[in-house]
């Protein structure tokens, strides 16, 4: 019996690999196990080949460990390409219509299966997936009918005659010579609770925390990895009453997303790099106007198209530093798909409450990999509009009304078109306390000041999170999906270091920082580009360089496990070893 | 009743004098006195240029944004919520390069708002360089042996990408450019007024003289059907752009998305969900 099992699928892209998996996932999610998917994909539709890892296990896991315990084949290609990470009780299943004698792995097992051959006989070659999909639940020895009433779901809308096929090929799979597949079952231990729990991708969660923030309007353009998110809001916003709009580009994207944060409903655009690059004049004009916006960028290898499949996190510069002149803004960098919800509805709260520019910063890991989630809690979802002025509380006033006024906190009463009494201007011209363009000096002074140190309280705020060791005082800190990587390479090291991840960039949390650079020897910051973007401004915000070190990777994969673990064991050598 | 001076505030416009835009912003307050539309439900959102000044000197809300993009913030703030009345505003450079693309898919877009270009055929506050709309042959600092490039037509291209209103004035028409605003504005999808609205400083080949001496004023052809598409395109070729009245109006676009889909204001509309439905998204995902 074993708590874990990682499972590969591979085929041709258009196969219905990407679905095999999903629908693992789903099966052995409503188990109450928990799975990671990772798939990798290329700028092509059909053709090519293409792989879904799985990791199932009891306790929750967010990384693909390096070796592969079952791999399901449809082409030579997914063996030839993966075949090094099998363990040695490795098992490869596969299609009896690939000759793949040759090439096969002398420690593996190798079953050949009538893959091809059910699914034409019951169906179509089409279904060659459903078929696979059960293969791979019988070798786990779950119940035939926990992939059913899987099947029954996702295919209900295409009438009895193809869910009948489908539940024909399972059959078929579950009755198939029962003296092979018996000896090779790997038996997963059983959950404490039998959960039936939901599968997101970190999109998924942007858009439902989205939602219920109470954004009810999206302008956005598609773009590979954060199209998912005006997708779902597209879906299921007009039954809401609001509204998703798929338009020009990503200049209008945000310019239309400030307008109608302007008028007061809470919107939202989603983009990745080449889109944000578009985009930094409106994030300004929000800056400048202190209008709230929300704008996720899920980010990809750069610059310009560079790998828009693959994965990197290369914009932590642009953001932090981006956009002409100077503006406030807020990075939130979440690190899970749980964080990702309510990291979207705090965005939609910083975005009111500080009227200003809120970024939430995800990567294509995090927005892509889909994941068993623990359910959020509705009681979690609380919405804050920040200093939003009831038509109640407004007399004419002979002077009119000041939208920049200016108070203790930098932060002036909002007041929506449509109220009666509040008409105002605001403009992306430096202004008075009227919304007037001036160029006074002192009202300019006055005026930075006001935007640049509005955000203050946040620099106090604990934002990093640390699970701790306590055995090295090192600290390994990251941001975004290498957490989940980071996390595993922890606990298979012996869980010597501790190690954690940044949840807000910008403002930087300078007093938690300080902190933690007096409280650890070493401070290892693990990231995905070049220049080591996070350690890099740490360093610039709170110095001590000696006492920060870098783990970071740029050739469009994310961290496998075992460099994050080569990383760690090289730094405790060098700290401790002297070595 | 409401008057001009309701929509007017103390600020005394940074524009030469004489330039054709006090008209325009003129037009704009006598047009929605003349709709007595409340000053609270009034917005007008502009672009960069001598134009983008016009949100400022008008009592109403005003969002002054950045260079070319007045429309995708005014579709915004429509869509957003549908009972204020929308005005965008901008110059030629605004609508016609930077934010050409704006133009042309706000247009097939159809939202409800009213779009006033203040075309003066160069970019005055960048101190005389050429626009897209500028003649050929046209002196500036950046086409000094001057512009080779043939100039857009602004009324062919707007009906040819299916607008539903369009209408062109002169700021030295002053009554016929109230009209033609006071109809944009009561027209239920997207309303385009192209105002010549000359710059006396730096174009001296368009001026209120020439315009008076090309212009053909459409109100004075008494069988022109400005309902007909076929014949609108033949007067813009037939004047050379240069008439204007109202030049074709239809009824909008059904399907736009201030006309029909949207049941209630976005703004109106309850943020948070009931629990219910929490649960039902949640359970969506198994």
């Amino acid at each position: 019996m074993i708590d874990e099992l990682t499972i590969l699928v591979g085929g041709i892209q258009g196969e219905g690999i990407i679905s095999i998996g999903i629908n693992l996932m789903k099966v052995l999610s409503s188990l109450g196990y928990y799975t990671y998917g990772q798939r990798t994909f290329s700028s092509r539709i059909k053709g090519g080949n293409t792989t879904m890892i799985i990791h199932v296990s009891l306790e929750k896991t967010m990384a693909i460990p390096d070796t592969i315990d079952m791999m399901l084949v449809l082409d030579e290609e997914t063996l030839k390409d993966n075949y090094h990470r099998l363990d040695n009780n490795g098992l490869i299943l596969y299609d009896n219509i690939l000759s793949l004698k040759s090439t096969l792995p002398e420690k593996a097992t190798a079953i050949p299966l009538p893959v091809s051959k059910i699914s034409k006989e019951e169906g179509s070659a089409l279904m060659k997936s459903t078929c696979s999909l059960g293969f791979i639940c019988r070798m786990l020895d779950i119940n035939q009918k926990h992939v059913s009433s899987i099947l029954i779901k996702r295919f209900h809308k295409k009438g009895k005659k193809i869910i009948n096929q489908n539940l024909q090929i399972l059959e078929r799979v579950f009755t198939y010579d029962k003296e092979t597949i018996d000896q090779y079952i790997k038996h997963l231990n059983i959950p404490m609770k039998e959960l039936n729990r939901p599968l997101m991708i970190g999109n998924d969660s942007i858009a439902f925390g989205a939602l219920m923030a109470g954004c009810r309007f999206v302008s956005s353009y598609p773009i590979t990895p954060a199209s998912e998110i005006m997708e779902y809001l597209g879906k299921c916003l007009p039954s809401y009453g609001g509204l998703m709009l798929q338009v020009e580009d990503e200049i209008a994207a945000v310019n239309m997303t400030i307008g109608a944060s302007f008028a007061g409903v809470r919107s939202i655009t989603a983009t990745s790099g080449p889109g944000l690059s578009l985009m930094l004049e409106g994030i300004g004009l929000a800056g400048m106007t202190e209008t709230p916006l929300v704008v996720v960028n899920s980010q990809r290898v750069g610059p310009s198209t560079g790998l828009p499949t693959k994965h990197e996190q290369s914009d932590l510069f642009t953001l932090y530093y981006g956009g002409h002149g100077e503006f406030p803004l807020i990075i939130l960098s979440p690190s899970t798909i749980e964080d990702c919800f309510h990291s979207t509805i705090r965005a939609f709260n910083l975005a009111e409450k500080f009227q200003c520019p809120v970024i939430l910063l995800l990567d294509l890991t995090l927005s892509l990999s889909p994941q068993t989630i623990d359910e959020f809690s509705y009681e979690d979802i609380v919405l804050n509009r920040g200093k939003l002025v009831e038509e109640s509380d407004l007399r004419q006033e002979a002077e009119g009304v000041k939208p920049y006024l200016l108070t203790e906190d930098g932060i002036s009463p909002r007041i929506l078109p449509g109220v009666l009494n509040g008409h105002h201007h605001i403009t992306g011209l430096e202004h008075n306390e009227f919304g007037l363009p001036t160029d006074n000096p002192l009202n300019r002074r006055l005026m930075m000041e006001k935007r640049m140190q509005k955000l203050q309280p946040l620099l106090e705020e604990d934002e990093i999170v640390i699970r701790m060791n306590n055995k090295k005082n090192i600290l390994f800190l990251t941001f975004g999906s290498p957490y989940g990587i980071l996390e595993r390479a922890v606990a298979v090291t012996g869980s010597t270091v501790d190690y954690g991840y940044i949840k807000m960039i910008k403002p930087l949390p300078k007093k938690q920082l300080i902190q933690i650079i007096k409280d650890y020897d070493l401070l290892v910051i693990v990231e995905n580009n070049y220049s080591q973007q996070l350690a890099t401004i740490i360093k610039a915000e709170i110095g001590n360089h000696n006492k920060i070190k870098s783990i970071s990777k740029y050739d469009g994969t994310p961290f496998t496990v075992s460099e994050i673990i080569d990383g760690i064991e090289v730094l405790i050598n060098e700290k401790y070893e002297g070595l | 009743m409401k008057s001009m001076k309701d929509y007017s505030n103390s600020i005394n416009p940074n524009w030469c004098p004489g330039c054709g835009h006090f008209s325009v912003l003129r037009a704009i307050q006598i047009a929605s006195a003349k709709l007595t539309i409340p000053n609270e439900e009034l917005t007008i959102v502009t672009g960069i240029g001598c134009s983008g000044r016009l949100s400022g000197y008008i009592n109403a809300y005003g969002f002054h944004g950045i260079h070319g993009r007045s429309l995708p913030i005014a579709q915004g703030i429509k869509l957003a919520n549908k009972k204020l009345t929308v005005i965008a505003a901008g110059g030629d450079g605004d609508g016609f390069a930077i934010g050409l693309s704006h133009t042309l898919h706000a247009i097939r877009r159809d939202i409800n708002i009213t779009y006033i270009v203040l075309n003066n055929q160069v970019y005055g506050l960048t101190k005389g360089h050429t626009s897209p709309l500028s003649g050929r042959g046209f002196i500036t600092k950046s086409t000094p042996y001057g512009s080779t490039e043939p100039p857009i037509q602004p009324g062919i291209l707007a009906l040819a990408n299916g607008a539903t209103f369009l209408a062109q004035g002169f700021s030295a028409f002053q009554d016929q450019l109230v009209d033609i605003i006071v109809k944009a504005i009561k027209h239920t999808g997207f309303s385009m007024v192209n105002v010549f609205s000359p710059c006396v400083t730096y174009n001296k080949v368009n001026t209120y003289q020439w315009f008076r001496d090309s212009l053909t004023n459409l109100d004075d052809i008494t069988d022109y059907k400005n309902d007909d598409y076929q014949s609108s395109l033949n007067k813009l070729v037939e004047t050379n752009g240069l008439c204007t009245g109202i030049i074709y109006n239809k009824a909008p676009d059904i399907g736009s998305y201030t006309n029909s889909n949207l049941q209630k204001p976005l703004v109106e509309l309850d943020l948070k969900f009931n629990k219910e439905e929490f649960s039902n998204i949640m359970e969506s995902f198994k």
